[in-house]
């Protein structure tokens, strides 16, 4: 049931967030996509913010989605509990590596 | 419909498989004869007493009621005994038959339903009453009824079972039938487990492992909707404490009167 | 194997969800660039915004609206009880999904092709 709230409210979120990022990185000008414009955009702590939660809630989402997908074959589904830890570190691992990126606009 | 096209002489397409000489099934065709009211039971039934004893399949009632004999037609789960053979030769004047999918096939139509019972068991799904039995009926209101969406009329055929795709893929699943019957039971006003039912469903292979396909309501030859019944344990499960007690505060007035 | 509306939406979630899941991973990797400086992260990016990647973004939008609108449907059915409108709710996903795509990834193309 974890899982499934896990999914439901990452899902939720993303509805939000992804919405946002298309919107702003594709059909907002600038169109080329370059440091600066980044930067520009990263250094309001807002969209900081926004940024942060939405990577947490894509890689819970993609994990949790991931997990369920494995785990609905029966011989992964023996061990899920493995399956369950390793995407819990693989959600932290790309969380650290995802914010280091977003702190490294701060140059 | 005239009376000629009622008699005419259609082809029932059986999947055969004995497991003594065939290594995979085949399809066997045979001509039967129709007439007026037909079911595709009967045509069953016209091909094993006259023309092939061999032809093996479950049946018992013959009238949608005891769940024995549903089977894989046309490409949907139905009762074959309930089923009319015209409505189901539209198509090149053939019927197509063959065992419930996704379960391991004895003979012909039988099929192993192990896990189906296994999975049923699971979710204990007799009525666990409160300790005192009122001398007369435990009254529930028109609204607790409705509330059950004749979940009670299930007749454990398995024809949802077998048409959900999850099952296919993992037999652990707890599977439609059982989670019915668990919504039954956990809205049943006489019931005094409605926590523990929750606690199982909501286990990894309960109500999460749905991913809502829906086949098993257009499966259901009682019109009855697994779907429906799986997202309200959902609902329930993540507000189990508070449903346990709203019950166990309803189970106190279960012999007085309904006020209307 | 047993095919209806509900298995389609079911098995194109499953699709797109993954390959949003290896995109998701490699979105990370292209941006993480920045984290080896600012050279680094314009030649990278520069070279996923070629006119043949535009049409990979188009595949992309298409994943991306198909899954978020097929959740959606899934979200509405739980919360409103409409299993009764699964048929009219998966054609209506389908379609939607189809306009939104069109609509969007001919704004991509012609926003790539014109130079924006
Ligand atoms: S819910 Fe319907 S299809 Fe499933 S076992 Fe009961 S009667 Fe058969
Ligand atoms: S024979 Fe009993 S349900 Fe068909």
């Amino acid at each position: 049931m974890l899982t499934f709230k896990l999914q439901r409210w990452s899902a939720i979120a993303l509805l939000v967030f992804l919405t946002i990022h298309m919107i702003f990185m594709h059909y907002v000008p600038p169109f080329h996509i370059s440091f600066d414009v980044v930067q520009a955009r990263l250094s309001t702590p807002t969209w900081k913010i926004i940024d942060i939660l939405f990577l947490f809630s894509v890689l819970v989402h993609a994990m949790a989605g991931s997990y369920q997908v494995i785990t609905d074959f029966e011989s992964a589904f023996n061990y899920r509990k493995a399956l369950a830890w390793a995407s819990v570190i693989i959600v932290i691992l790309a969380f650290v590596y995802g914010a280091k990126t977003i702190w490294a606009f701060q140059l | 419909m005239s009376n000629n096209d009622t008699q005419r002489t259609v082809t029932v397409r059986i999947q055969r498989f004995n497991p003594d000489v065939d290594k995979k099934p085949h399809m066997q065709d045979y001509q039967v004869k129709m007439w007026p009211g037909m079911t595709i039971l009967d045509a069953l039934h016209e091909i094993k007493t006259h023309q092939d004893g061999s032809v093996t399949y479950r049946r018992s009632c013959r009238h949608g009621i005891c769940g024995s004999c549903a089977m894989h037609i046309n490409g949907r789960n139905t009762l074959a005994c309930k089923t009319p053979i015209i409505n189901e030769v539209k198509k090149n004047n053939t019927v197509t038959i063959g065992p419930l999918p996704y379960l391991p096939v004895i003979k012909d139509m039988v099929v192993d339903r192990t896990s189906f019972w296994e999975q049923y068991l699971r979710v204990k799904p007799w009525l666990i009453p409160p300790d005192d039995i009122p001398e007369r009926e435990f009254r529930m209101s028109q609204e607790e009824v409705d509330a059950l969406h004749d979940a009670e009329a299930c007749i454990m055929c398995g024809a949802c079972y077998s048409s959900c795709a999850v099952i296919g893929l993992n037999k652990k699943y707890l599977g439609p039938h059982a989670l019915l019957k668990a919504f039954l039971r956990v809205l049943d006003p006489r019931d005094t487990a409605p926590g523990e039912r929750l606690e199982i469903v909501s286990q990894a292979d309960g109500v999460a492992r749905c991913h809502t396909i829906f086949n098993c309501i257009d499966a259901c030859p009682k019109g009855l909707n697994p779907t429906q019944a799986i997202e309200t344990l959902r609902k329930l499960a993540q507000k189990r404490q508070k449903y346990e007690e709203a019950k166990a505060e309803r189970q106190k007035h279960l012999n007085e009167p309904i006020p209307s | 194997m047993y095919t209806s509306t509900g298995f389609i939406s079911w098995l194109l979630r499953r699709i797109s969800g993954l390959a949003l899941v290896l995109y998701l991973f490699m979105h990370l990797w292209v941006i993480g660039a920045a984290n080896s400086g600012v050279q680094v992260f314009n030649d990278r990016l520069n070279a996923v915004q070629t006119p043949l990647f535009k049409l990979f973004e188009v595949a992309l939008l298409a994943a991306v609206v198909y899954h978020a609108l097929d959740g959606i449907r899934l979200l509405l059915i739980h919360y409103f009880d409409l299993t009764e409108y699964r048929k009219s709710l998966f054609w209506a996903v389908i379609i939607l999904s189809a306009i939104i795509t069109i609509v969007g990834g001919g704004a991509i193309l012609v926003i790539a092709f014109t130079g924006g």
